[in-house]
This record gives C-alpha cells, structure tokens and sequence, in this order.
C-alpha cells in the first residue's frame, strides 16, 4: 500500500512523533506506514486520515 | 498498583516479559530482585524468607498488570503475536524431536518407553489455552 503520510505531515507541519501520539501508535509505526511496509487496520487508516485532515482514507492510503 | 506501565516495555531481542525503559522501570526492577541478593548474601530463618514470598507474590502480581497494560499499538500486537507463535512452533518441535528420540533410545535399550508427565501436561495446557482463546475470539472479535 502506498500512502501520502509523509506528503500530508510536511504540508502541514507536522513530525512523526506527533502525528504518532495523535494516532495512538509508535513513531515506529508511522515510520513503516510512510515507506509502505505496513497495511494499517481500518480504525488507525481512519485516525490518521483525521489527524491528516482528510476526509477520505483514499486520500492517505493508496492501494496499488 | 505499584509499577507504572510507561517504566516498561516489550521486551523482544532478549526472552519474554518487560524490560525496564525509564530509570524508574530500572528502580523498580532493582528493587523487585533485591530480595534474592540477600538471600544469597545472608542466612534467612523462616521468617524472612515468608516475608521474601509475600514479597515476590506482590511484585509479581504487579508485574502482571504491568504486562497486561503496557502501551502497544495494533503493529506492536501484530508483531508480538506472530513472534510468540514461532518461538512455540519451535519449542514444540524441540519438544516433540527430544521426546521421539528419548523414546527411540528408551525401546533400542530394550528399557520401558517412558515420556516425562510434565511435557504431556505443559502439551494438553497449551491446547487447552489455544482451544479456550480461539473459542473467545470466534465469539467476541
């Protein structure tokens, strides 16, 4: 999967340790969503995509 | 509650349970095992060595809070999950190739195949764990 976090966080300012502790996860976590390597459950996609602002999952998270 | 769950955390590269995070997890831990090293530096009447059990049951129980509520996300789960089933599948494996091969030498001696009660039990315990987990996932999840 592949996701426009890191895109998102820049935009608006945001670092990876807040946008984890928003999200309720690791930055650890946030760092695997970013280079792709972990399909997040609905719930986290759904979370981020608040704290991200987006109204759509679809907008963050992209299936390829 | 003793121990805070933020002193903690998962412990992966080195065996199974906690490992300190903070100072004050590493505090705690010192203060937890504290008993063993006067147990080995002194002589402990009966006394002592009640109070070291109380000790240990209260610490333990804390510990097991602790364990239950410290902070993992859905990746950390994941992860832990998946860990924790390959170190038992390979446990088992040890387990079932130690005991064929204790019995293999057992009937090649010509002596009485014997297993030890305890693997068979730990075996039937951990069915019985997975039976009863599978069963309340199927029903809440």
């Amino acid at each position: 999967m592949k996701t426009n976090i890191s895109e998102l966080r820049k935009k608006f300012g945001i670092t990876q340790e807040e946008l984890a502790e928003k999200a309720g996860v690791t930055r650890q976590t946030i760092i695997s969503l970013e280079a792709g390597r972990y399909n997040p459950s609905l719930l986290l996609a759904h979370k981020i995509s608040m704290v991200l602002k987006q109204k759509h999952i679809e907008d963050v998270f992209v299936i390829k | 509650m003793i121990g805070k769950k933020e002193w903690f955390k998962r412990r992966k590269y080195a065996g199974w349970g906690l490992m300190p995070a903070t100072w004050q997890g590493w505090v705690y831990t010192l203060i937890m095992i504290s008993p063993l090293v006067v147990m080995s530096l002194t002589q402990v009447n009966e006394i002592i060595l009640g109070a070291i059990v109380v000790w240990f049951v209260i610490f333990s129980v804390d510990m097991a809070d602790i364990m239950i509520h410290v902070p993992k996300d859905e990746r950390d789960s994941l992860h832990e999950a998946i860990a924790e089933r390959n170190a038992l599948w390979v446990i088992l494996a040890v387990l079932a190739t130690g005991v064929a091969f204790e019995l293999a030498q057992n009937v090649a001696q010509g002596k009485e195949a014997f297993v030890d009660p305890v693997i068979i039990i730990a075996i039937i315990a951990g069915l019985i764990a997975k039976a009863a987990t599978n069963y309340w996932l199927d029903k809440n999840n």
